[in-house]
């Protein structure tokens, strides 16, 4: 059985800045139907390996900027809508990233479409590989 | 002889452009191999940097060179009113007029005569941009979605309203899953897979059966749609049914098939008859097309006879949805699908 991708699979990498670590990085694709203002992303979700992230390390980037999960909420450019079908890169601060080997993530998207009376919670758990 | 047209809603090819399997152009080209003439766009979905390209003589000219090499037709654009667009307000009213205006104008500059909205938007809305549609050569048309349907309380708020202007761009998009004779079938599969026992799906599916028997209690006309679907739910029997399924140790691949089944509905096809001066479009909704051009859970004969009946002249727009509930395990093939859907479609209308 083969289900659809969400995760770009060799995207997964350890961030260098200046020779060292400091974080982490992949690319998924948004879970719904059509292409939304980041304004609408209200949240992304991310354990790995059982811990929590915490939301002020994670950034999206997208057609080439990058935003805090904060600052989405006033992006309403079209420049920067998440394109149907298209990856965003997500990048998580973390001091000496991940270790070589495999890892478990469970991920959450939440995307508030206006006319919808309930948030969508899409899931998104993955397995992945930092070499 | 009956001049029913068939369209394709592009969202139905949705896996295939997630995927990068088929582009717009390739989502057009499959659209007319089904036979259809009509094209329905979420241009959201299949136009990058939305609405951008829009306004460029560029895309346009490309769209129109398309529209001619597949020998299509726009008919429908399905817009979306993203009242809360930010998440510490709704837009004002004002505010809201101008987007439903904007996408009007956008409707018009790619061809199409017909735009979606959803049940979402507020009928001041609708109203503020009534003189301006009739301007652009545009009809709005409020799509008819379960858990809504016609003949209902809700509707008849809409109706007050086409009656009280006298307006002829406004009305109804019934779509088709408002006539589910039971809960489509790649529902039940994914719930199986999931580990649904056969126990809670009979409750299940025995309670659909007797709503569709008993008749199905009407939703109301409410601004807050939550509380609304919600009354529904209830005065529905879910209650009841949620209390027998965690009775029978439910878990939660039962719980989230119990849930689901709320999403469906049924009316009588005779509603098509009794509202046919209030449709201009038409999605075709369907979930799952077998091999022998069966649509196990929507009604498709019965209700493109009622279409038939009424004389309707508009275009039946397939919208195949079941992708969703193969996605997560499963190969997805929505081009088969619609090519099966749109076969069937013009048996029924007799072409």
């Amino acid at each position: 059985m083969a289900g659809r991708p969400i995760y770009n699979p060799d995207s997964f990498q350890n961030i260098r800045e200046d020779g060292k670590v400091v974080g982490f990085c992949f690319e998924m694709k948004a879970q719904y139907y059509r292409s939304f203002t980041l304004s609408i992303l209200r949240d992304i979700r991310l354990n790995v390996d059982g811990e929590d992230v915490n939301r002020d390390d994670i950034r999206i980037t997208v057609n080439g900027e990058t935003f805090t999960l904060e600052e989405t909420r006033t992006v309403i450019d079209p420049e920067y809508r998440w394109e149907f079908g298209e990856y965003a890169a997500v990048s998580v601060r973390k001091e000496g990233g991940l270790a070589q080997g495999t890892h478990s993530l469970r991920g959450m998207q939440i995307i508030a479409p206006s006319y919808m009376p309930f948030q969508i919670e899409a899931p998104c758990d993955t397995e992945f590989e930092i070499r | 002889m009956s001049n029913i047209k068939r369209c394709v809603s592009l969202y139905s090819y949705q896996d295939e452009y997630y995927l990068g399997k088929l582009d717009l152009e390739g989502c057009l080209r499959e659209t007319a191999k089904t036979g259809a003439t009509g094209v329905e766009l979420l241009a959201e979905q299949m136009i990058k940097r939305f609405p951008l390209p829009i306004e460029t003589e560029e895309f346009r000219s490309q769209w129109f060179d398309w529209m001619e090499k597949y020998n299509l037709t726009p008919v429908c654009y399905d817009a979306f009113l993203e009242n809360r667009i930010y998440d510490n307000r709704t837009l004002t009213l004002r505010e809201q007029i101008q987007m439903m205006k904007r996408d009007i104008r956008l409707a018009s500059l790619l061809g199409f005569h017909n735009l979606r909205t959803l049940v979402s938007t507020p009928m001041d809305v609708i109203e503020g941009s009534m003189d301006y549609a009739a301007k652009m050569d545009v009809k709005i048309g409020l799509e008819v979605h379960a858990p809504f349907s016609l003949n209902s309380g809700w509707a008849d708020g809409y109706m007050e309203m086409i009656h009280r202007t006298g307006t002829k761009h406004f009305g109804f998009i019934p779509d088709m899953g408002i006539f589910c004779k039971n809960i489509p079938d790649v529902v039940r599969e994914k719930a199986r897979r999931h580990g649904a026992s056969e126990e809670c799906i009979k409750i299940v599916d025995d309670a659909y059966a007797s709503r569709r028997e008993k008749g199905f209690v009407k939703i109301k006309y409410d601004l807050d749609l939550g509380k609304a679907n919600m009354e529904y739910r209830m005065a529905n029997g879910m209650k009841e049914m949620m209390d027998a399924v965690a009775a029978a140790g439910g878990g939660p691949a039962d719980m989230e098939y119990a849930g689901t089944s709320f999403t469906y509905s049924w009316s009588e096809p005779q509603d098509i008859i009794d509202n046919i001066d209030y449709i201009f479009h038409t999605h075709a909704k369907f979930y799952n097309m077998h091999e022998d051009l069966q649509e196990t859970a929507v009604a498709v004969p019965e209700v493109v006879e009622a279409y038939k009946k009424a004389g309707y002249t508009g275009y039946l727009s397939s919208e195949y949805e079941g992708g969703e509930h193969l996605r997560m395990d499963l190969d997805v093939d929505s081009i088969e699908q619609v090519r099966r859907h749109q076969e069937a479609l013009k048996a029924a209308i007799g072409e």
